[in-house]
C-alpha cells in the first residue's frame, strides 16, 4: 500500500476514537528522510494535523502520537524508546490572543512498547478524536480493535497492569496506560508502562485521558527490514563490542549498572545542582539518606533493563519493614528521588519510595508533582496560604503524610488538588503575593530535578526547550539539534556513549540505505527543532517566554559548597541573544527568520 | 532421575498427575534426580548419555543431554537472548548468500515472560531426558525409524518435528505446558511446533550474547530449585523471595 521505504514499514496506524474507524495510512518517504522517526516524525505529523494556532489540547482535534524510531524493532542496544507527541496541555505564553495557546509536547519512555509497535508492522500510532466512553486500543499485527474499558476506569496503574495483562491473555502484549490522574485530566498526568516506566513530562497522560483512552496494547510478529542487511549486522557487532569493552574496564557503564541514575543524587548535591527545598538550594544536607548507596543497601533487590539494553538502570526495590512495608517498586532514581525527596526536604528513604510508588500508581509526573508540592510547602511556610486553603493539611517541609495526601488529592483533583492539578504557574496566579518568583517553571512546564543556580547553560537549556522546561536539552543550537535527531531514532540517550563517535549514523545509514553524514544528521535535528519552534511561535510564544524563574537570578544559594551561586540576568540575556543568532532566529522576538525556515523546507508553518 | 523415562506418559496421564498435584509430581521427579546426584555426582554425565529406550537404538552418536539454564538473579529481562536466537536460527538469503536474520523475537526459541512485580522468566526447551512432549505425540511411530512426528536424534537432544507427519494436535505443547515449562509454542495458524531450542549446533548464541551473563549451557542433571517449573510458578517463587509475600 505504501511506497517502499528501506528501514521502515511505510505504514502508520490511525485510530479515530470518535468514529471508531481504524485505518492504515502510508508514511511519506520524504517525511521519513527529513524527520527520521520518533520525536521528529511525530512533530511533522502533529503539525500536519494542527494547521492553525490555539487548538484546545484536550479537544478531540489534538492528535496523540506513539512514535518508535527507525532503530526500534531491531536488536540495537537500548533502542527501546517510545516518543509520545502531542500538543501540550501544560504550557502557555505570557501573552497570546489564543486562549488555548500552548507548545508542542513530547515525552519519551523506555521499556518494550516502541519496538513492539514496529513488530506489529507500524512506524507509528496516531490516535485522534474522543471515545464516547472509556476504551482500550488493541493492536495484534493487522487486527486492531477498540474494547470497552469501563471496568478499568478509575483503576490505578499497578493493579491495572496486572488485570489488563490477564484480560489480554498473553504476556507478549506490550502495553501503556494512564492512571486516575490521566482520567481526571490532571494537566501533568503521565503515560505509564510496566507499572513504573513513564512518558512523564508534558501531560501526555492528560491528553490520553481527554480521549477516554485507558490503554494501548500491541503485539506483533513482524519486523522492519534493513536496507543493507550485512552492513547492519556488521555495525551492530561493532557496537555490541564497544559496549562490552565498556564493561571490561573501558569507557565504563559500571556505575550505571550498579546504581542507574541514582548515582547522580549525591554527586549533584555535592555540586550544588540538585533541586532542594523548591529549588532554593542546590545541596541537600541529608542526601546520603536517599542516595544510591543507601537505596542499594535498604531497598534494591534486582536490576532490570529495557529492550536489548546492556545498562539495566532500572532498580527494583522493596520496602521490607515499617509503615510502608510491602511496597515493591523501582527507584528512587535521580529525578524521582530528588523531586520526592530533596526538593521536599524528605530524607526518609522508605517514605520517598512510597511517594514514588503512589505517584506512579496514580499516573502522575514526579517532576511536576514534586514541584507543585514544593511550591505549596514554600507558600505555606511563607504564610501566603493557610491550612484551610490546604484542606487542613499541615504541609511542612519533609512531612511524609502531608506529601502522600497531596499526591492523592492532586490525582483525584479533590479540594486543593483541583487547583494544584494545573501546575505551579496556575497556583502562583491564584495565590499571588510574589509567589511567581518561586513557581519553578518555564512556559508553565515545571523544571526537572537539576537546579540552574550555578549554570547559565542549564538555564538556557530550560528556557529554550520547545516543550517548556526540559532537562534533556542542550544549551547550544548544535547540541539541541543532535539531541533532537537522537530522540528521533528510538535510542536511549543514556546509552549514547556505547555507540561510539559514528555508531548512530552508521547504523541509521545501514538501516535506511542512505548515507547519513554528520552534516545531514544535524540538519535533520535542526529541522525538527525549528519545526517545534515555528509551531510554538505561531501559538504566540516569544523571546520573553524563554526564561527561568526570578529565583535563580535573585536568590543566591545559602547553603553548601556553592553557597552564593546565582545567575546574572545580563549574562543570561546575552547568551540567549547569541543562541538566537546562532539559530538564525530573530533576536528580538525569538522567531525563526523566513530564510532559516526556507533553508530547512519548513515554509508551511507560518 | 529416570523414573519416567521408560514410561510412555500419555496426555491424560500427565493431566491426571498435574491436575492432582503437579507440585508433588515435580517434587518426586526432582527428588529422584537429586538422589542420583548424591549417589554419584560423576555418574551424571554417563547416565544421561545413555540413549533412552524411547529413542532409536540404531542411533550412531550418543546423545549428550545439555541445556540452557537461567540465573534469575542476573537476568534483567532485556530480551537480547530472543534477538540473537532468532538471528542465528532464522537465516535469510541476501543476494544469494545465507546470512543471520535481523533477530525478530517472534521467531525466537527462547521467550522471556515478564511479570509484575518485576520478575522475568526466560523459557526455553529443557531437553528433558524423559521428553513428555515426545511421549505425548499420538502419531504412530514409523516402522523403520521408530520416530513419531516429534523426535530427536544425533548427539544434541534437540527436538525435531516432522511437519509432514505432524497432525497439529498440540499434544506435545500441552504436555510441556502441563508438566514442564511450556517451551513448545506451535505455529499460530497450523498449530504445528516449528521451533524449539536448537542449542545453535552446540554453541548457544543466547549464552554467548547475554549482556548480563545470566545464561549458561550446562550438562543436564543439576536440577535447581526452579527446574521444570512453569514460568508462572517460577515467577511466584521469585516474587515471594525477592519482594516478600504479597
Amino acid at each position: 500500500m505504501a511506497d517502499k521505504i528501506p528501514g521502515y514499514h511505510g505504514v502508520l496506524l490511525e485510530a479515530n476514537l470518535t468514529t471508531r474507524a481504524v485505518r492504515r495510512i502510508p508514511l511519506a518517504p520524504e517525511d521519513a528522510r527529513r524527520f527520521i522517526g520518533g520525536r521528529g516524525l511525530g512533530m511533522k505529523l502533529l503539525t500536519d494535523r494542527l494547521t492553525r494556532p490555539g487548538v484546545d489540547p484536550l479537544s478531540p482535534e489534538n492528535p496523540l502520537l506513539f512514535m518508535p524510531g527507525p532503530f526500534s524493532g531491531f536488536p540495537v542496544p537500548s533502542a527501546s524508546r517510545t516518543c509520545i507527541v502531542t500538543k501540550s496541555p501544560r504550557t502557555s505564553p505570557l501573552k497570546s490572543a489564543n486562549r488555548f495557546a500552548s507548545t508542542v509536547s513530547y515525552a519519551n519512555m523506555g521499556g518494550f512498547f516502541g519496538p513492539e509497535i514496529r513488530f506489529a508492522g507500524y512506524d507509528g500510532i496516531i490516535v485522534t478524536g474522543k471515545a464516547a466512553s472509556p476504551v482500550t486500543l488493541w493492536i495484534d499485527d493487522d487486527k486492531v480493535e477498540l474494547r470497552d474499558a469501563g471496568k478499568f476506569w478509575g483503576m490505578r496503574t499497578d493493579e491495572f497492569d496486572r488485570k489488563f495483562t490477564e484480560e489480554l491473555g498473553d504476556r507478549r502484549f506490550r502495553t501503556c496506560y494512564i492512571g486516575p490522574a490521566g482520567e481526571n485530566l490532571v494537566s501533568y498526568a503521565c503515560v505509564v508502562n510496566t507499572a513504573a516506566r513513564a512518558a512523564g513530562r508534558g501531560g501526555a497522560g492528560c491528553v490520553m485521558g481527554s480521549k477516554n483512552l485507558k490503554a494501548v496494547a500491541v503485539r506483533g510478529t513482524r519486523q522492519p527490514q534493513a536496507a543493507e542487511h550485512e552492513g547492519f549486522l556488521s555495525v551492530l557487532e561493532d557496537i555490541r563490542r564497544n559496549f562490552r569493552a565498556g564493561f571490561d574496564g573501558g569507557a565504563g557503564y559500571d556505575d550505571w549498572r550498579r546504581y542507574g541514575t541514582a548515582s547522580a543524587l549525591i554527586s549533584a548535591s555535592d555540586n550544588g545542582v540538585q533541586a532542594v527545598r523548591n529549588f532554593a538550594e542546590g545541596t541537600f544536607a541529608e542526601v546520603d539518606k536517599i542516595g544510591g548507596v543507601a537505596a542499594e543497601q535498604k531497598l534494591w533487590v534486582r536490576d532490570f533493563a529495557c529492550f536489548c539494553c546492556p545498562l539495566s538502570c532500572k532498580k527494583a526495590g522493596v520496602v521490607r519493614s515499617g509503615r510502608y512495608a510491602g511496597i515493591s517498586h523501582d527507584g528512587p532514581e535521580y529525578e524521582t528521588g530528588t523531586m520526592m525527596g530533596a526538593n521536599l526536604m524528605l530524607s526518609d528513604l522508605e517514605a520517598v519510595m512510597k511517594a514514588i510508588y503512589d505517584a506512579d500508581d496514580y499516573g502522575l509526573d514526579h517532576i511536576s508533582t514534586g514541584n507543585v508540592i514544593g511550591f505549596l510547602m514554600e507558600a505555606y511556610e511563607k504564610k501566603l496560604i493557610d491550612r484551610p486553603f490546604l484542606d487542613g493539611i499541615d504541609l511542612r517541609w519533609g512531612s511524609a503524610d502531608a506529601i502522600l495526601e497531596m499526591i492523592r488529592k492532586i490525582a483525584l483533583r479533590e479540594g486543593v488538588g483541583d487547583l494544584a492539578s494545573r501546575g505551579v504557574k496556575a497556583l502562583a496566579a491564584e495565590i499571588g503575593g510574589g509567589s511567581a518568583k518561586f513557581a519553578i517553571h518555564a512556559k508553565g512546564h515545571e523544571l526537572a530535578a537539576w537546579n540552574p543556580h550555578r549554570s547559565r547553560g542549564l538555564a538556557l537549556a530550560y528556557a529554550t526547550a520547545s516543550r517548556g522546561a526540559c532537562h534533556l536539552n542542550s544549551n547550544s543550537a548544535k547540541g539541541q539539534n543532535e539531541y533532537a535527531a537522537n530522540d528521533s531514532t528510538g535510542v536511549c540517550l543514556f546509552a549514547l556513549d556505547g555507540f561510539g563517535k559514528d555508531g548512530l549514523r552508521r547504523l541509521l545509514s545501514a538501516i535506511t540505505g542512505t548515507d547519513w553524514t554528520e552534516e545531514e544528521y544535524l540538519k535533520a535535528g535542526e529541522r525538527i527543532t525549528n519545526l517545534e519552534r515555528a509551531f510554538n511561535c505561531r501559538e504566540g510564544f516569544r523571546r520573553e517566554d524563554d526564561t527561568v524563574p526570578d529565583r535563580f537570578f535573585e536568590e543566591p544559594l545559602t547553603y553548601g559548597p556553592h553557597k552564593g551561586a546565582v545567575l546574572k540576568r545580563d549574562e543570561f540575556e546575552k547568551a540567549l541573544s547569541d543562541y538566537y543568532k546562532d539559530r538564525g532566529w530573530d533576536e528580538k522576538s525569538g522567531r525563526p527568520l523566513p530564510a532559516k525556515l526556507k533553508s530547512l523546507g519548513l515554509e508551511v508553518v507560518k | 532421575m529416570t523414573k519416567h523415562r521408560d514410561t510412555r506418559l500419555t496426555l491424560p496421564d500427565i493431566k491426571a498427575l498435574s491436575g492432582k498435584s503437579r507440585r508433588e509430581f515435580l517434587r518426586t521427579a526432582v527428588a529422584g534426580m537429586g538422589g542420583v546426584l548424591i549417589a554419584d555426582r560423576f555418574l551424571v554425565r554417563g547416565l544421561q548419555a545413555q540413549p533412552s529406550q524411547t529413542q532409536s537404538q540404531a542411533q550412531p552418536d550418543k546423545m549428550v543431554f545439555s541445556m540452557v539454564v537461567v540465573d534469575f538473579n542476573k537476568c534483567t529481562g532485556c530480551r537480547t537472548c530472543e534477538t540473537v536466537c532468532s538471528s542465528f536460527n532464522n537465516k535469510v538469503s541476501v543476494n544469494g548468500r545465507e546470512l543471520p536474520g535481523l533477530g525478530n523475537p517472534a521467531l525466537s526459541n527462547i521467550r522471556v515472560h515478564p511479570y509484575n512485580p518485576d520478575v522475568d522468566v526466560p523459557v526455553t526447551c529443557l531437553m528433558c531426558e524423559d521428553a513428555p512432549c515426545i511421549a505425548a505425540c499420538p502419531v504412530e511411530p514409523d516402522p523403520q525409524s521408530q520416530r513419531r512426528a516429534l523426535y530427536r536424534d544425533g548427539r544434541l537432544p534437540v527436538l525435531r518435528n516432522d511437519l509432514d507427519r505432524c497432525i497439529g494436535c498440540g499434544s506435545c505443547a500441552e504436555a510441556c505446558r502441563m508438566s514442564r515449562v511450556g517451551a513448545i509454542v506451535p505455529n499460530r495458524e497450523t498449530n504445528k511446533p516449528e521451533r524449539t531450542c536448537t542449542l545453535c549446533g552446540g554453541d548457544p548464541q543466547c549464552v554467548k550474547h547475554c549482556p548480563y551473563g545470566a545464561l549458561s549451557h550446562i550438562v543436564q542433571g543439576l536440577p535447581g530449585q526452579h527446574y521444570g517449573l512453569s514460568p508462572d510458578a517460577v515467577a511466584g517463587l521469585l516474587t515471594d523471595l525477592w519482594y516478600g509475600k504479597r
